[in-house]
């Protein structure tokens, strides 16, 4: 795992785009060309991996959906990344039929059925064209990486396999069984592209234990399987020098549903809560300049911009999970450095000018030439770090803007002092009253966590008052009736909530920040200072990585595929401590958890933390699912 | 991990056909037809594809032949080499020559190639991917002229640095001021109109080496016509400057000598010192000699003390108060003791 999944991921992309053979390096290679097409799935794996440009470089001249309207291509490789779906194959013979392309390379993003291949090889040859498929591959690539160590099963059916879908009263056990297989699909293809195979720990009577207990099952066969292990040999990877296994722990989102309700202050959480953000893209709507309409003309225009936030942002990389204050600081002296940089770069072209009259200049001009030559260099770095700028002052302003409006920093604060059961210095019914702090939906999130973390119910009287208050705020109150039959359910309330005893130190106003003359104009928004406290999903983490006991650990069940006979006990055989674990949240998880859980394991020297999740969601996208599950 | 099934895509393929067979299932009767079909249409549009293709192995000719003389292009400026391998400047010349009428083809046809892709297509991803591909074999011939510009980049700086280490530079002194202004701006003109070049060429897309080295070649003709004034100039110069060394020189030998003489003094310090050490060694035994003489005679002279009372308190006196101090103590008690035997 020293390479990040997302490395193993790209390198297996290139290698498929490749026509399947390892790339090699050669910058004077003739060129090739290919046209890329893909489905939905293949769209949403490839497209926080690898650029247009990237494609380009990898002698792509076209990138198509499957489904839409493709002309033929003559004298072209045409290499499909798609998943092996009826409508799919139908496509993909209609193809052939037609003679789109001259060659055909398919690649499905997790295994085909034999029966299905066989369709395939009927319209080959219907086609006559038995010839031109060239290579056909089973890629086991059905997740998507977002981050070095983050990873998300799929967006494009998230219906499916989501919080919802899974805690409905009314499932039937056929539904049930599909998006169990839906899962355990993704995550056996997760590891099979990791190489590894994990020793598997769950909580018991949950959606979690199904999903092991089948993820066990089919690692299990597909080792015995010694004709076409997919873990043998070369693909175990020549970097796998360490004798650990990873540690994979599959919690249920039902352990701990404040999380993501929560109001976050770190930055990539932030945009993910607060902007419109999916696939490590945000999109954000900009309003045209400040002039003021004149009266009766049309509304500004705003403008939609969409930029990518990616592993080569070197800023975003070094400030996603920072608390916002700290970025807004970030992007200013990040500014301030370039501005420096954009004035030598003047002052040496305004040095030329000047030279041609100084007499006994001809040493110094070749030494300027170097400089000028090194200023032209840098340029496009210039360039690229004015671009990067000026992407993060328009994302993080328009969170400011959020922040201010809503006074999301009140929230937080009180959040957090409700889930570190810390004396609150104002009532809750004063907060969900309060006219001018936060949508209703920022209320109905504050409720809910008090509600959830509170160790015994409020009493009747209460709850109508907070009830009749929510009402008048405005809110729909159908989640809350879910949120009572789940606390019913879930008698072990008392252990999940405890979200540490430390508490936020507010440090005033930013009287700093508004000194150096900062656009970001943070008055009456309150630097808080994280303090590192361990959501459920890390300390649960942290007992089973280190082999702590602990009554809510210690009756996880333990499944090791390796093992000739699977056994019923939660005694692990292992006693030393993991170096790796994969946290994964059936249910869904956030920005959030991954944030602490990166925390957590930065204090930890050598090791690593993968975390995953069947879909990602932020607070508005829950309690949406919630208010469905609370109407039934 | 890829998991190749195309051995399994073959065998069902197999299957399929063999089931086919069975139940009688007419197989591909309009072969010949599509075959008919797939070629005519697969002609016009291979044109594209096969002049493309043409193009892209030019370009890989260009470059088997630019990799095949590079190092005798480089190397052979080490005049060390033997002679057969050195390359002339007129092979050079004639090597970029070729080059660069190749490149100019090939840019010509990848050109033409691009005005009529787009005739008699109809579909935008069809121009779409033509326009990609032309991309990509611009890219290539890009990369591909990199290496030509690279090597000449290399000679040109060769024969720049050799023409500046020939061309004698000015001195900063105010004496040769008014007849070097001109020279000197001359050069600044040559220099100026080379750092312009290079500063135009970081703007321009194309090939910024090949600019440059035209620039040069373009001032260098300029160069080697001079003025008869400036012959004067340059024979003053060399005249001025032969009489310098001739002063550097004897001073030169000045000095040689004055060092000469310096280390034979030293030498001869260096023996006297030598000997001082010796002669102190001496010395030194010898007053370690004296000290002990003196103890005994201290020693002696305590016994007879106690014989003469007169004697006892000024020897003894004596004796107390200095009796680590060689010479004094030697001097003073056998002074006392001269007294004292002169006395008695």
């Amino acid at each position: 795992m020293a390479a990040g999944i997302r490395e193993k991921q790209r390198v297996a992309l290139k290698r498929m785009l490749n026509f399947n053979v390892p790339p090699v390096k050669n910058s004077t290679g003739e060129p090739v060309w290919k046209v890329l097409i893909y489905d939905r799935f293949g769209q949403d794996i490839i497209s926080p991996l690898l650029s247009v440009k990237e494609l380009r470089d990898m002698g792509i001249t076209l990138h198509l959906l499957l489904h839409s309207d493709r002309d033929a291509i003559p004298d072209v490789p045409a290499v499909y990344f798609v998943m092996p779906t009826e409508e799919n194959i139908d496509r993909m013979c209609q193809d052939l039929r037609n003679q789109l392309y001259e060659s055909y390379y398919l690649n499905f993003i997790s295994a085909i059925s034999r029966s299905k291949l066989e369709d395939i090889a009927n319209a080959a040859l219907g086609a006559n064209a038995v010839t031109q498929v060239a290579k056909v591959f089973d890629q086991y690539l059905n997740f998507i990486t977002l981050e070095d160590d983050m990873f998300v099963l799929c967006n494009q059916n998230k219906e499916l396999v989501s919080y919802r879908a899974i805690n409905r009263p009314d499932i039937t056990d056929t539904e049930m069984e599909t998006i169990m297989d839906t899962i355990v699909d993704s995550l056996f293809c997760f590891f099979v592209t990791l190489g590894a195979i994990p020793i598997i720990r769950c909580s018991r009577g949950t959606a979690a234990e199904m999903v092991a207990v089948k993820l066990d099952k089919k690692l299990r066969e597909n080792l015995r399987d010694a004709r076409n292990s997919l873990f043998t040999g070369d693909t175990l990877g020549a970097g796998q020098f360490s004798f650990q296994r990873p540690l994979l722990v599959l919690v249920d989102r039902n352990i701990d549903l404040a999380t993501p309700l929560h109001h976050t202050w770190t930055y990539q959480a932030l945009v993910h809560d607060v902007l419109d953000f999916h696939l490590n893209r945000v999109n954000l709507e900009e309003s045209t300049g400040a002039e003021s309409s004149p009266a009766g003309a049309r509304p500004k225009k705003k403008n939609k911009k969409s930029y990518d936030l990616t592993v080569s942002d070197k800023f975003w990389q070094k400030h996603k999970g920072s608390p916002f204050p700290e970025v807004a600081e970030s992007v200013q002296q990040e500014l301030e450095s370039y501005r420096a940089q954009e004035d030598e770069v003047k002052r040496l072209k305004s040095i030329m000018g000047i030279e041609g009259e100084d007499e006994g200049a001809i040493s110094m001009l070749s030494d300027n030439t170097a400089k000028l030559t090194s200023a032209v260099s840098s340029l496009p770095e210039l360039l690229e770090k004015k671009r990067l700028i000026d992407l993060h002052t328009n994302v993080a302003t328009a969170v400011l803007e959020h922040i201010k409006s809503r006074k999301l920093d009140v929230y937080f604060e009180y959040e957090e002092k409700i889930m570190s059961k810390s004396t609150l210095d104002k009532s809750l019914l004063d907060m969900i009253s309060d006219p001018d702090a936060g949508t209703p939906e920022d209320k109905m999130r504050l409720f809910l966590i008090y509600y959830i973390s509170s160790a015994q119910a409020p009493s009747e009287i209460d709850l109508e008052q907070y009830k009749k208050a929510l009402t008048d705020a405005g809110c729909n109150l159908a989640p809350l009736s879910y949120i009572k039959q789940w606390k019913a359910f879930t008698k072990m309330a008392s252990a999940p909530t405890s979200y540490g005893n430390t508490t936020p130190k507010p440090l005033g106003l930013l009287s700093r920040v508004m000194n150096t003359g900062s656009q970001f104009v943070m008055e009456g928004v309150k630097n808080l200072v994280l303090k590192q406290q361990n959501l459920p999903v890390t300390r649960i983490l942290d007992n089973l990585m280190e082999m702590k006991s602990n009554p809510e650990t210690d009756d996880y069940r333990y499944f090791d595929p390796k093992m000739l006979r699977g056994s019923e006990s939660s005694v692990p055989r292992n006693k030393n401590p993991f170096q790796e674990a994969i946290v994964f949240v059936v249910g869904g998880g956030n920005y959030i958890e991954y944030q602490n859980l990166i925390d957590y394991i930065k204090g930890k020297q050598g090791k690593h933390i993968l975390y995953g999740c069947s879909e990602l969601f932020n607070a508005t996208q829950f309690i949406k699912q919630l208010s469905q599950l609370g109407q039934k | 991990m890829a998991v190749d099934i195309t051995l399994l895509f073959k065998a069902s393929v197999k299957t399929v056909k063999t089931r086919n067979k069975a139940l009688g299932v007419a197989a591909a009767g309009d072969n010949a037809r599509d075959e008919l079909l797939k070629r005519s249409a697969a002609r016009s549009k291979s044109d594209f594809t096969g002049r493309a293709r043409e193009v892209i192995s030019h370009i890989g000719k260009l470059k088997d032949f630019l990799l095949q003389h590079r190092k005798d292009y480089i190397n052979a400026y080490s005049h060390i080499m033997s002679d057969y391998v050195r390359m002339t400047d007129t092979e050079r010349d004639q090597i970029d020559q070729d080059a660069q009428v190749f490149m100019r083809t090939c840019a010509d046809a990848i050109h033409q190639l691009r005005t009529e892709a787009h005739k008699g297509v109809q579909s935008a991803q069809v121009k779409e991917h033509r326009t990609a591909v032309l991309d990509f074999i611009e890219d290539y011939l890009k990369r591909v002229c990199k290496l030509y510009s690279e090597q000449r980049a290399i000679r040109v700086k060769r024969v720049i640095d050799k023409k500046r280490l020939s061309r004698l530079e000015p001195e900063p002194s105010s004496a040769s001021k008014s007849p070097l202004s001109p020279e000197k701006s001359s050069q600044n003109l040559l220099e100026d109109s080379e750092e312009k070049l290079s500063a135009e060429e970081s703007k321009d897309r194309s090939l910024p080496d090949a600019q440059s080295n035209l620039g040069l070649w373009g001032d260098g003709k300029g160069e080697d016509e001079l003025s008869p004034e400036e012959i004067q100039m340059f024979e003053q110069e060399n005249q001025r400057l032969v009489g310098e060394m001739n002063n550097l020189f004897d001073e030169v030998r000045q000095i040689e000598g004055k060092v000469v003489e310096i280390s034979r003094l030293q030498e001869i310090f260096t023996e006297k010192v030598l000997q001082q050490e010796t002669d102190i060694d001496n010395i030194h035994q010898l007053v370690v000699g004296a000290t002990e003489n003196i103890k005994e005679g201290n020693e002696d002279i305590r016994e007879v003390i106690p014989q003469s009372c007169v004697l006892n308190s000024f020897v003894s006196l004596h004796f107390q108060l200095c009796p680590s101090v060689a010479f004094n103590s030697t001097c003073e008690l056998t002074q006392s003791t001269e007294q004292c035997v002169l006395g008695c």
